[in-house]
């Protein structure tokens, strides 16, 4: 999914959270976001998401106008854990993926894609008894039920261990390979081992986004 | 003889069920209301809006002091102050979506307001329908024994409407309870959602506080939940136990408040509270029990 985001400017009240951000990603593209908490990265996710509304003009999906936009069922999200979910209360990882029907998903689908990423065998537990790296497969598995042309994951691997963030990687980088469109937001992009095509920094609200060839902070990968 | 006593006070009180049409009436208000306020709630408390509860009670009591300053000073024929009172649980509903809305980062600001507003206009037409009453200590804490047909009629149009909603859009709720930005993506109108779920809120609100009264509306919906969660694993089960328990408070404290005489409200909550109690210190011991077979 192509996303052309111009001069976009976003605020609560009466101070300004994003200030004249632009850029553009084309589909199949990796961008890593980078920014300090409170540098806007979730404030531009939920502009993307359609949760903030923006002015006309300012972000396109796929060259449509976000506020004409309905395609969103081809978005897929991982929220940022204890930011979106509401945790606590009892819920199964079968009942948080009990979205067939109203995804393009089928039963088997479900279950395929819970096996390859490894929590079939944790079907009926409660998501609270889950490890970070569990939950957030298993949010990964939900997005993943939309058959995603565009994947949003913010700060997918705060509290996970070592194993479980390399094992993240590699599901985010196949997915990458297939021709996902994906977008990263992290709040340290040395620890990250996304193979990004492109990384965007977010700093009090302004953005200098650069590709991978300027980057020049992967080493010898 | 003392082994006797309670079967004599258990058949004592069915031999009320049987016979009298004011416990039977109350019997069935008990049961769905028993059923309606742990199925809200349950949402209620996901959303973190546990003070909502309250916050509509106190909101539809001004309506309840309205509809009696039209009954008895103004003598309009409006039946049953309790219409006005559903009405205002709706108003008070929806104000709170929209000072939600306008405080977005101090959503709970939206609460104090509206008890405020309840609290005040009940205050004011209370004492301009002629004071405190029988009917208004009915309304804080709660005259279940009291309900007519009429009541048990709109109690059970509610129950079937309410239920029916939760079976057609099961997932859909679930799904926007949850996480409301996974619900967008999927199509779903979050706010459709969000304004018949709080409208619904509303009406069960003014109709338990014939139950329970103002003062344990909340306590009806809430303490069954916070229970259930404890013990728990899945959601549809969390569901289903607080259901269980709060049926289990209906019924004791029905059977209690009619053999002691003592107010049905006050007790259908205590006894919820003691199975919240119960269930605590269970799952505590249970709990020790298993951490210490497992150090062994």
């Amino acid at each position: 999914m192509r996303i052309d985001v111009d001069n976009l400017s976003f605020g609560y009240d009466y101070r300004t959270v994003l200030n004249n951000i632009s850029f553009s990603i084309e589909s199949g593209d990796f961008l890593v976001i980078v920014g300090q908490n409170g540098s806007g990265k979730s404030t531009l996710v939920k502009c993307l998401l359609g949760i903030n509304r923006v002015p006309n003009g300012k972000i396109f999906l796929n060259g449509i106008e976000i506020n004409n936009f309905n395609k969103w069922i081809n978005i897929g999200y991982v929220p940022q854990k204890f930011d979106d979910f509401n945790y606590e209360f009892p819920i199964t990882v079968n009942e948080i993926l009990n979205v067939t029907k109203l995804t393009k998903a089928d039963e088997d689908e479900k279950l395929q894609v819970m096996d390859e990423l490894g929590i079939l065998k944790l079907q009926n537990e409660n998501i609270n008894t889950l490890s970070g790296g569990q939950m957030q497969r298993v949010f990964i598995a939900r997005a993943l039920m939309n058959r995603p042309s565009l994947l949003i994951l913010d700060e997918p691997t705060v509290g996970v261990d070592q194993d479980n963030t390399d094992r993240f990687y590699k599901v985010v980088n196949d997915l990458n390979n297939k021709g996902v469109t994906i977008m990263l937001i992290s709040h340290d992009l040395d620890s990250s081992k996304a193979n990004f095509s492109h990384a965007m920094w977010l700093k009090n609200g302004e953005a200098s986004m650069k590709n991978i060839s300027e980057v020049a902070l992967r080493g010898n990968e | 003889m003392m082994d006797m006593e309670p079967f004599i006070l258990a058949s004592s009180f069915i031999r009320a069920l049987i016979e009298r049409e004011f416990m039977q009436l109350a019997l069935i208000t008990g049961i769905f209301m028993g059923f309606l306020a742990p199925l809200i709630g349950a949402f209620v408390v996901i959303k973190r809006l546990s003070l909502i509860a309250d916050t509509l009670s106190h909101f539809s009591l001004a309506g309840l002091a309205i509809g009696m300053y039209f009954i008895n000073i103004l003598s309009l024929p409006i039946g049953d102050p309790l219409y006005i009172g559903m009405i205002f649980g709706i108003i008070g509903a929806l104000l709170i979506e929209v000072l939600r809305g306008y405080y977005r980062n101090y959503k709970e600001i939206s609460m104090p307001i509206v008890i405020s507003i309840g609290t005040a206009l009940s205050a004011l037409f209370i004492s301009l329908s002629g004071g405190f009453n029988s009917s208004v200590y009915n309304y804080l804490f709660g005259s279940i024994l009291t309900v007519g047909r009429n009541f048990v009629i709109i109690i059970s149009a509610v129950t079937l409407l309410v239920l029916a909603l939760v079976i057609i859009f099961y997932k859909k709720i679930v799904i926007v309870s949850f996480d409301e930005a996974y619900a967008r993506l999927l199509g779903i109108s979050v706010r459709k959602f969000q304004i018949v779920s709080t409208i619904l809120l509303g009406i069960i609100v003014s109709l338990a506080i014939e139950t329970v009264g103002v003062l344990l509306v909340g306590s009806l919906m809430i303490i069954p939940v916070a229970t259930a969660m404890k013990v728990g694993r899945s959601f549809k089960s969390t569901l289903a136990l607080a259901i269980a328990f709060s049926e289990a408070a209906v019924i004791l404290g029905l059977w209690f408040s009619y053999i002691f005489s003592i107010p049905s409200g006050a007790t259908i909550v205590l006894f919820n509270i003691a199975i919240l109690v119960g269930v605590i210190i269970l799952k505590k011991f249970i709990f020790s029990r298993s951490l210490k077979e497992k150090q062994s």
